[in-house]
């Protein structure tokens, strides 16, 4: 184990969200169990307004998760100038069993709490707040996630071995190896990038038969199935190499830092996608997130598609 | 318009600050809830404000159930049909006097020049809007009532509560004051006052007189 | 996210005013916790940058011998066999060392130098260019000539050997390090002259420095070199970077301690103020309530309060530490560190050079830590019950 700033960082404001992220929990349980709208004593009113506590500690952990899920992307790209034989984050995350456990269950957290703001703002829109009972007992079970990550986490940090090599992108990413994800890359370019744009077209005419439905599962297909093409295809164009798969080092300053824009970007569209398929919005708030999905969505594919294009203008052949 | 059905209001445990209130107010009406201190009518006008919730019973304001609402209603509901006008007045004294009477108008975020007209239109109202840039803590104790009473309404409210608001003023403040009250009256404005001050129980625009004593009526 | 309420901004400001002497103890302490931080980390990121740009001057693999788990002479006749390793270029015997000069309680750093030899660093090429060194001669930078003045060495000098003989050697020239502080006590002097200094026999030196063709290898041929000379310490460049990289002992359990303590402490004094409401500070948060804000509007408004005292608190703090550190080159704390870690704060510039990720280091340390102190406290005004202010 060893410590530099950033780690420390990390963990300071975790054991903040521990912290404030159990008092909310047990507040939320309370309302879960023990909230009566149509009662009038002073224990349900005490509950009400523990309800809003609750609802600013989780808005709070939101609002910091993001610049701190930036910082930890940024850590994990810092430390593969620690680790040996790390070139880029994707290295330092396959130091440990820990490491693509923790980030998927952090995107996945963001997502969760995300849905969770959304959900509460929609709740507080109306008299009887129909959500009420639901939000928090989400909440709960986010409590829950949010403890894991934050366990997985320590475990990640605790487990790093300077003295160890690592691998890097070249052999975690390369089509030559016997991985599932190997045999995912190795698909031909024309299958991957057929259905990456078939879905995106489904999108755009979902999109005008406002189908949120069909829309938000779309939208789950798509952030997958970009995802891929953005190893598989799309990256070697940023690259502008072949064999470099590497999703982590688009972060890096060598390609302008176009990686957090493209997850953003990616991560936001397909969030309100996703997200208008649970919540029954009214029409005005349902028709400005799916222009707001539907927008980012398209920036997305635009930029992806940029650079294969630029570099075919540029060099007259695909690589 | 204002209606109380069986309403008790009980603190704690054993303090019993309202018993099995029924009351009916029509819109227009001048009310005054008249009884010595601790009788009761402040936790009145808080119920009809929606400011706190009976024990038991229902508050019912221009046919909507009001003693149910979640937190962000009632503020909403008190903000667009309750004016108040305290005893103490309650201005911030550091603030000037448009910014205190587009106080609860804070929260809406309406773009400027509409928060300036409605300033400009209350004020006018009530014959302050010369003042308008001054600091409230620089104005008269008559100059302040009026930014009180302006602030109260600031959104056009069908109901104006005042508690004990003449328990400061001198007699001719006081009579000011109920000449305000005339004419918003006059207005069609349903006015619920709280207070044991004589002057208001020989006025001929009272429509009703309700004596409370140890939070029941008499 | 809504569009920022002006109005409810200037409510904040407003407020913040109207209770100068709370606010002004809360950003105080704020801005003292930020100002330490910035400094700690503002003097050590410049420190490391400096150290890892002194490296670029030197050789890529330095091979020392070792005796009894200490340095001792290298002999020549290995450099021959590690010419022999593939990517290795080229590479030489060094002869080079300190020298402590107690009658002025001075260290020296000697460099032995041979006349056609390929020199690495652009100071002693420049210096070789301009002089040429017979066997008895020595250049010796300006400080190390004022420290010999002073001891009534004007012309030459006598080094003490190992023997207890003395070596006498003229001063040539005395040069100029210009922004080089780290070479301010340097002497150059012919290799055979500085062995007899050292007490060196003549086919041995300090080490030898050897040049890599493929600077990726680095790492692989010293993996090879240790195996060939067990009993050789290697260190290359990179090791030398990463060792850089954790000059600043943030493993010890006294930093890690120190640190969580403050913000701990931080955290306390944040929550305790905040709680403290004065019952005019209730009144006025139940007259707002009472003309039409809801519990979230008051915590709206109380989050612009703790925006505002955090950036203005954190801008502030980082301001002081800038001038502290850059301006005023860190009197007092930075020898701390230097001293932790055998340098010298003299011998550093600490030029300005700020990572921005320090910067959001810094920012996330303090102001959400500011924050959370102050939700509790925030709810518990938010939520006060109106119905007394109707008294």
């Amino acid at each position: 184990m060893f410590l530099t700033p950033e780690i420390i960082t990390l963990s300071i404001l975790n054991l903040l969200f521990v912290v404030f992220a159990t008092i909310a929990f047990i507040n939320s349980l309370k309302i879960v169990l023990k909230y009566d709208a149509n009662a009038t004593s002073s224990y349900q009113y005490a509950l009400e307004k523990k309800s809003y506590l609750s609802a600013t500690i989780i808005k709070f952990i939101f609002y910091v998760k993001i610049p701190l899920f930036i910082f930890f992307v940024y850590t994990l790209d810092d430390l593969s100038n620690i680790l040996p034989g790390a070139m880029c984050a994707a290295g330092v995350v396959s130091a440990t069993s820990y490491g693509t456990p923790l980030l998927f269950l952090k995107i996945l957290n963001l997502y969760v709490f995300a849905f969770w703001i959304v959900l509460n703002d929609e709740d507080m829109k109306y008299e009887d707040q129909p959500y009420l009972k639901q939000k928090f007992l989400l909440f709960c079970v986010a409590y829950f996630l949010l403890i894991a990550e934050i366990i997985v986490e320590s475990f990640m940090f605790n487990g790093m071995d300077i003295n160890s090599v690592v691998d890097c992108c070249g052999a975690i990413f390369s089509t030559t190896s016997a991985t599932y994800l190997a045999e995912i890359l190795s698909l031909s370019p024309k299958i991957l990038l057929s259905i990456f744009y078939g879905v995106f077209i489904l999108l755009v005419l979902f999109y005008f038969l406002k189908n949120r439905y069909i829309y938000a599962v779309l939208n789950i297909v798509f952030v997958l199935i970009a995802l891929i093409t953005l190893i598989a295809f799309f990256g070697t164009y940023i690259y502008e190499q072949p064999t470099h798969h590497c999703p982590f080092c688009l972060l890096q300053r060598d390609y302008n830092y176009i990686g957090y824009f493209l997850y953003i970007i990616l991560f936001v569209g397909t969030f309100f996608g996703f997200v208008i398929g649970i919540i029954d919005f009214q029409a005005k708030e349902l028709r400005k997130r799916f222009n707001i999905s539907l927008l980012y969505n398209t920036i997305y594919v635009a930029l992806v598609t940029y650079y294969p294009i630029a570099y075919y203008l540029k060099n007259g052949v695909w690589l | 318009m204002i209606k109380l059905e069986n309403v008790s209001k009980i603190y704690g445990k054993n303090i019993k600050a309202l018993q099995d209130i029924s009351l009916k107010f029509a819109e227009g009406e001048l009310i005054i809830l008249k009884g010595v201190s601790g009788s009761g009518k402040s936790t009145i006008l808080s119920l009809i404000a929606g400011l706190s919730k009976p024990t038991f019973g229902e508050v019912i304001v221009d046919g909507k159930k009001i003693s149910k609402l979640p937190d962000h209603f009632a503020a909403s509901y008190r903000r667009d049909n309750i004016g108040i006008v305290f005893q103490k007045y309650n201005l911030i004294p550091e603030l000037s006097v448009q910014e205190n009477v587009l106080l609860p108008l804070f929260p809406l975020n309406l773009p400027r020049e509409d928060m300036r007209q409605k300033a400009k239109k209350v004020l006018e109202m009530f014959s302050i809007e010369h003042k308008s840039s001054l600091m409230v803590r620089n104005l008269s104790g008559g100059e302040q009532q009026r930014v009180a009473i302006s602030r109260a309404n600031i959104n056009d409210p069908k109901i104006i509560l005042a508690d004990e608001p003449t328990a400061n003023l001198d007699e001719k403040l006081s009579r000011e004051f109920i000449e305000i009250l005339r004419e918003l009256k006059s207005k069609n404005r349903t006015i619920v006052v709280a207070t044991h001050d004589p002057l208001f129980f020989e006025l001929d625009f009272v429509d009703k007189i309700v004596n409370i004593e140890h939070g029941k009526l008499l | 996210m809504n569009k920022i309420n002006f109005y409810l901004l200037e409510y904040a400001y407003s407020y913040i005013v109207r209770h100068k002497n709370k606010n002004i103890f809360i950003v105080t302490v704020f801005t003292l916790l930020v100002a330490l931080l910035s400094t700690l980390f503002f003097i050590t990121s410049s420190l490391q940058y400096e150290l890892k740009e002194r490296i670029s001057n030197q050789s890529d693999i330095v091979i020392q011998n070792y005796k009894a788990g200490m340095p001792a002479a290298i002999d020549t006749a290995l450099l021959d066999k590690l010419l022999e390793i593939e990517g290795i270029t080229a590479g030489k015997l060094e002869v080079k060392g300190k020298y402590y000069f107690s009658q002025k309680k001075s260290t020296f750093y000697l460099l032995g130098v041979d006349a056609f030899e390929m020199q690495d660093d652009p100071l002693i090429v420049k210096l070789l260019d301009q002089y040429d060194l017979s066997d008895s001669e020595m250049l010796v930078s300006k400080n190390v000539k004022d420290v010999m003045n002073q001891a009534y060495y004007k012309e030459y000098f006598n080094f003490i050997k190992p023997d207890g003989s003395l070596q006498k050697v003229t001063i040539k020239a005395a040069f100029d390090v210009g922004n080089r502080v780290e070479l301010k006590n340097l002497i150059i002097m012919s290799k055979d002259t500085l062995r007899k200094i050292f007490g060196y026999s003549a086919n041995k030196g300090s080490d030898i420095a050897l040049s890599v063709a493929n600077k990726n290898e680095l790492d692989f041929i010293s993996s090879k070199i240790r195996l060939l000379l067990p009993n050789a310490k290697v260190t290359s460049k990179d090791d030398l970077l990463l060792e850089y990289d954790r000059l600043f002992d943030y493993d010890s359990g006294v930093f890690l301690s120190l640190f969580v303590i403050a913000l701990f402490t931080f955290f306390i004094i944040i929550y305790d103020k905040a709680n403290g409401l004065s019952s005019e500070e209730k009144r006025e948060i139940g007259i707002l309530k009472a003309i039409g804000w809801c519990v979230e509007d008051v915590l709206h408004a109380k989050f612009y309060e703790a925006s505002l005292l955090s950036f203005f608190a954190f801008t502030l703090g980082i301001a002081i530490a800038f001038v502290y550190v850059f301006v005023f080159k860190a009197p007092l704390l930075g020898a701390i560190f230097t001293h932790e870690n055998m340098l010298d704060i003299q011998n550093f510039q600490l030029n300005v050079h700020i990572e921005l990720s320090y910067i959001l280091l810094i920012f996330l340390l303090s102001v959400p830590v500011y924050i959370a102190a102050t939700l509790i406290p925030s709810w518990r005004v938010a939520t006060l019950d109106a119905d007394e202010v109707m008294r």
